[in-house]
């Protein structure tokens, strides 16, 4: 059923020790990694500052090896740092994208766990690690799902979702019907199956982060009296004097490329007073006064033995590949940011 | 400047937790010695780039000591970490309590020096003296010094013993460092043609960003043997208070009815420090004379510009 494509060989539980260095402090079955593969990619295991509280997968020796390294700086702990890994082992052909939200989501738990009482740098209970890592080899690959007490308060709750096929495409509609983005919000099973089984339409939804910028047609609303008194019944705050057609045609020309609805709510406070920006952004959608800009990474620096950038082409928004891929926009935006091989267009 | 600077790797090695990462954060890192307690440890090899003096870079690995990494080096890492290598400083912890394992591991080192590269300087710096009872710490380094150099025979090395919160730290460094200069017999020469010209008792060069003594002279024996080192902490220390304060330091004189002494900033890499006993020449003197210097010794640095003879003018 769902397991057969996604097989996990191996759990294991890497730890950096004072003297020793990166080591694996538990691994089921045992001894699955040999010292040599352990060699050969231990610095993707315990990683350098630069790749920790990261998901990485490294391929060697006819496996893959996917973890996320983390990283917690106190003063408390030995070299004032606390680095582990709990990732998972497969056979290097297999699909392992189902695995990551896994991965990164048992890296939070952890985290979470020492974060509030200790539980990995405490000897003591760091041992039920390694029950709690047959459980879940056990349960994952039976059934696709886990569910864990850790201790009296915790519990983690943990599903494989597989890929049956590609992702639809992902296309936006001006509708004025708004529904939850998906990016970076994967907690229910039916939304998730909507995803993955069938849904085609994704609206964007309003979000603080969004830039839009006029179109030709905002000129109608100076010039158009019913769409005007359309517009300042909608757009005013519930129980308010109604909104000026000035303030209400300043804001929408504050908009433009660069200009986050944020920005243009602190730039223009006062014009606010009266006006829901929620509903501004609605009626400029639905009438066409407005568009939304999204942003389109191109992948402008490769040497030629690379191959040609699959989503980074100038063709592909970050919406359309936070769903693909399943990371949420500021994780997405953060990385893509920082590369310099990589150039954002705004369209 | 120049773009054909020389590069010269440096491998930082030893034990975990020996002092090294604390070290090069102090040196080359403007880091105070309070600050080096928060650093992380150093996972695999740290690579870092110090420009020094305009016309060399060093290539500095810092390697983290843990077991792990250690048997990496001599392993899968060997060529890449040993091959190339113009100096090793290992650094040994005072305090150890695993000597036998520490010298196995330098003496691994040392067998992958003479394989890779077999010419390199090595420098053995006995680390934390801090943590050794003051009256004690001549005699525990000079044994560990005779042992150290026992053990690295056929290869010679110089021993230093170091502690972050004293000077001896800048007299192991500045002495290392002083090893890579291409040009230190010039500037030497130099430096002593302008020191007699002006009549100096004494002049110091110091590295700008590091404030490590590059090269020196004297005209007669001076008490303190360690005032070198103890001027490089004492003004670094300075330096980076001012900066805290968002004041950036450019120069100072101290004077007193014996002596004068002038620290000023030289070429783009340099400060100079000037020692005057004869009181009668006045301060203005001085401080033209080494702004009339300063021509030269730009000069000098630059790794393609015309080798000068200095020619001064009083004025």
């Amino acid at each position: 059923m769902l397991n057969m494509t996604t097989r996990i060989e191996c759990i294991f539980f890497s730890e950096f020790h004072p003297t020793l260095g990166p080591k694996i402090t538990y691994q089921v079955p045992e001894e699955y990694i040999s010292r040599e593969l352990f060699d050969t990619v231990q610095v993707y295991i315990i990683t350098k500052p630069e790749l920790q509280n990261k998901l990485i997968t490294v391929t060697a020796m006819e496996k893959k090896l996917i973890g996320c390294p983390v990283c917690i700086e106190h003063k408390k702990y030995s070299r004032n740092a606390l680095l582990f890994n709990l990732g998972f082992v497969c056979d290097a052909q297999t699909n392992t994208c189902a695995l990551e939200p896994i991965v990164k989501k048992l890296a939070g738990y952890l985290t979470t766990l020492e974060l509030e009482s200790g539980f990995i740098s405490k000897e003591e209970s760091k041992q039920k690690l390694l029950p709690i890592m047959s459980t879940l080899l056990e349960d994952l690959n039976a059934t696709g799902a886990c569910t864990l007490p850790i201790d009296d308060s915790n519990t983690i709750q943990l599903k494989l979702i597989q890929q049956r096929k590609d992702p639809p495409t992902v296309q936006e509609y001006d509708v004025p019907v708004f529904t939850e983005s998906l990016c970076g919000h994967f907690q229910e099973a039916a939304v998730k199956r909507l995803v993955y089984y069938g849904v085609v339409t994704l609206v964007s939804i309003f979000q603080y982060s969004n830039v839009y910028c006029t179109t030709p047609k905002v000129q109608s609303l100076i010039d158009d009296k019913s769409l005007q008194d359309e517009c300042l019944s909608y757009v005013s705050k519930q129980g308010q004097k109604r909104a000026s057609l000035r303030d209400v045609f300043q804001l929408y020309c504050g908009l433009s490329p660069g200009t986050t609805v944020r920005d243009l709510c602190s730039r223009y406070s006062q014009q606010l007073q009266r006006v829901d920006e929620r509903r501004l952004i609605q009626f400029g959608l639905m009438k066409s006064l407005i568009r939304r800009l999204q942003k389109y990474p191109v992948k402008v620096v490769r040497d030629e033995r690379s191959r040609p950038p699959r989503l980074y082409t100038g063709c592909h928004s970050y919406d359309e590949i936070c769903c693909k891929t399943g990371i949420s926009y500021q994780e997405l935006d953060e990385r893509l940011e920082n590369d310099p091989n990589i150039v954002i267009c705004w369209k | 400047m120049s773009s054909s600077a020389m590069k010269k790797k440096v491998l930082l090695m030893g034990k975990s937790g020996s002092g090294k990462t604390s070290m090069r954060s102090i040196i080359f890192a403007n880091y105070i010695a309070r600050d080096t307690r928060r650093l992380g440890a150093t996972i695999d090899v740290e690579h870092s780039h110090v420009r020094f003096l305009g016309n060399l870079v060093l290539n500095l690995w810092d390697c983290g000591g843990q077991d792990t990494f250690m048997e990496n080096y001599f392993t899968s890492q060997r060529d890449n970490i040993f091959r190339n290598v113009e100096v090793l400083i290992y650094v040994f912890d005072v305090e150890s309590r695993e000597l036998e394992k520490d010298m196995h591991y330098y003496q691994s080192c040392l067998e992958a020096i003479l394989q890779n590269s077999p010419d390199a300087k090595v420098f053995c710096l006995v680390h934390k003296m801090d943590l050794v009872q003051e009256d004690q710490r001549d005699l525990i380094f000079k044994e560990r010094e005779e042992d150290l150099k026992r053990l690295s025979r056929p290869l010679a090395c110089t021993c230093f013993r170091t502690s972050i919160w004293d000077e001896t730290l800048y007299k192991a460094w500045s002495s290392i460092v002083y090893q890579l200069i291409p040009n230190v017999q010039q500037l030497e020469t130099n430096l002593r043609n302008f020191a007699q010209i002006i009549e100096a008792d004494e002049v110091l060069l110091f590295e700008r960003a590091t404030f490590l003594v590059i090269s020196h002279y004297q005209c007669k024996e001076q008490r303190d043997a360690h005032r070198f080192e103890k001027i490089s902490n004492i003004i670094k220390q300075f330096k980076l208070s001012c900066s805290k304060l968002a004041a950036s330091f450019q120069s100072m004189e101290v004077r007193n009815s014996n002596f004068a002494a002038f620290i000023d900033v030289f070429t783009s890499n340099t400060y100079v420090m000037v020692i005057m006993s004869d009181p009668s020449i006045p301060s203005a003197a001085t401080l033209i004379n080494i702004r009339n210097a300063r021509k030269h010794f730009e000069k000098l640095e630059r790794v393609d510009g015309p080798k000068h003879s200095l020619h001064m003018r009083m004025r």
